[in-house]
């Protein structure tokens, strides 16, 4: 599913002694990976190309809370029993409703497709703040939820993650040095009875993360290392490695990022022979345009993608 | 020492028109399969700078393209704002006092 509007809210970097620039550390065990330390090399490595239309609006009702339309149509991909994919085209639409305060979020986004995604974000003192999301769906059984609980110390970070379907997990990061972050997870699902255990390390060079490098590897297979690199204010070039040293896979690729006055461009090549690109382009005041390509060459797999933005 | 004897079975003299064509046909039929050999490889190579410029091609398409073009875009915009700059500072132009 298309992800949120990109945040406009509550960065998750916070700084607080000079040692303690803390990176939030989230990872968590179901479908969506999402990993905070690896966040700059993602940023151009992984850009939310699309296939199809798609129109967001996004609308200011109050200073506080703010009301999201999107549309998208063009094909969807269905995997199939024979590692086939099909496509086949839907549209959908769907309604979303932000509501920012500085100790509270809120989001909420209903589709057409009867789904509900819920988020939401509480401080309840400045350390400890409590996250949860939920997942809602027509199908029995499909439905998620996930409770976090954040500690905030001088120079570490701690969290606590509870999930429906038992699932339980922990981790914990702390700056070891001005430039070095070392962290560690653990977690359990209840329903296949499987645990593990992952380690990760961040290096920057310095505040204005001109050079981070950070690796990440984790029991159920899967060693990623990436390093990105800003040449200039404009432009950052970043550069990953996976290894799943279970199945034996590996993937390499390159990025780059380049911001220009009123647009912004990232393009990456992988050693799957997946070429990509996405351009964001401000067209006047309050109008965006976006343009997605991605061109997978072993499997002649050809998306494009066009969109519209309006805020 | 014995004559090299060209061919097998037939005696030298007595048939040199049936030995020169069985020399030629196999000289002639290695020359074909040598042929043959040339243009499959010449083929396969065609084929493959084909299909390594086809993918050279829209690779370049896609990362190198969009990038040219913002790049003109905004060596284009610096220039009409530098232009908008030095307009708007100096006093207002002879022209329009003419026309006005």
């Amino acid at each position: 599913m298309a992800g949120f509007p990109p945040p406009i809210f509550t960065p998750q970097v916070d700084v607080k002694t000079k040692i303690g620039e803390k990176v939030d550390y989230s990872n968590l065990p179901c479908p969506l990976i999402y990993e905070e330390l690896h966040r700059e090399a993602y940023m151009s490595l992984k850009p939310e190309l699309f296939e199809g239309f798609r129109f967001d609006y996004n609308k200011m009702v109050n200073e506080k809370f703010f009301v999201t339309h999107s549309v998208l149509m063009g094909p969807t991909e269905v995997p199939t029993q024979h590692s086939e994919v099909i496509k086949i085209p839907t549209a959908s639409y769907d309604f979303g409703a932000i509501f920012v305060d500085p100790k509270l979020m809120l989001l909420g986004r209903v589709t057409t497709d009867g789904r509900l995604n819920a988020r939401g974000k509480c401080d309840l003192t400045e350390n400890f703040s409590i996250k949860g999301t939920a997942q809602l769906t027509n199908e029995e059984h499909m439905s998620q939820g996930q409770l976090t609980f954040d500690y905030k110390g001088s120079d570490y970070r701690t969290q606590l993650q509870v999930g429906n379907g038992s699932i339980y997990g922990a981790n914990y990061i702390q700056h070891v040095t001005p430039h070095l972050s070392l962290g560690g997870e653990v977690f359990w699902i209840g329903q296949n009875r499987k645990s593990g255990v992952g380690y990760t390390a961040r290096y920057e060079t310095d505040k204005m993360c001109h050079q981070v490098a950070s690796g990440q590897v984790s029991s159920n297979g899967l060693a990623v290392m990436n390093y990105v690199q800003k040449v200039t204010e404009k432009l950052s070039l970043a550069t990953d490695f996976i290894y799943n040293y279970i199945s034996k896979d590996v993937t390499a690729s390159v990025g780059y990022d380049r911001m220009f006055k009123q647009s912004r461009l990232r393009g990456k090549i992988d050693s799957n022979g997946v070429v990509a690109a996405y351009l964001e382009e401000q067209l006047s005041a309050g109008l965006r345009l976006l343009l997605s390509a991605e061109v997978d060459h072993v499997k002649k797999d050809y998306k494009f993608g066009f969109g519209v933005n309006v805020s | 020492m014995a004559a090299k004897r060209i061919g097998a079975g037939k005696s030298g003299g007595g048939e040199p028109n049936i030995l020169a064509k069985i020399s030629n046909s196999e000289i002639v039929s290695q020359g074909r399969r040598t042929v043959g050999d040339a243009v499959g490889v010449s083929k396969k190579l065609l084929w493959s700078t084909g299909k390594a410029a086809w993918i050279a091609g829209t690779t370049f398409l896609i990362l190198a393209v969009p990038l040219i073009i913002e790049m003109d875009r905004e060596v284009q915009l610096n220039e009409l704002e530098l232009q908008q700059a030095s307009l708007l500072g100096a006093p207002p132009s002879p022209v329009q006092m003419q026309r006005g």
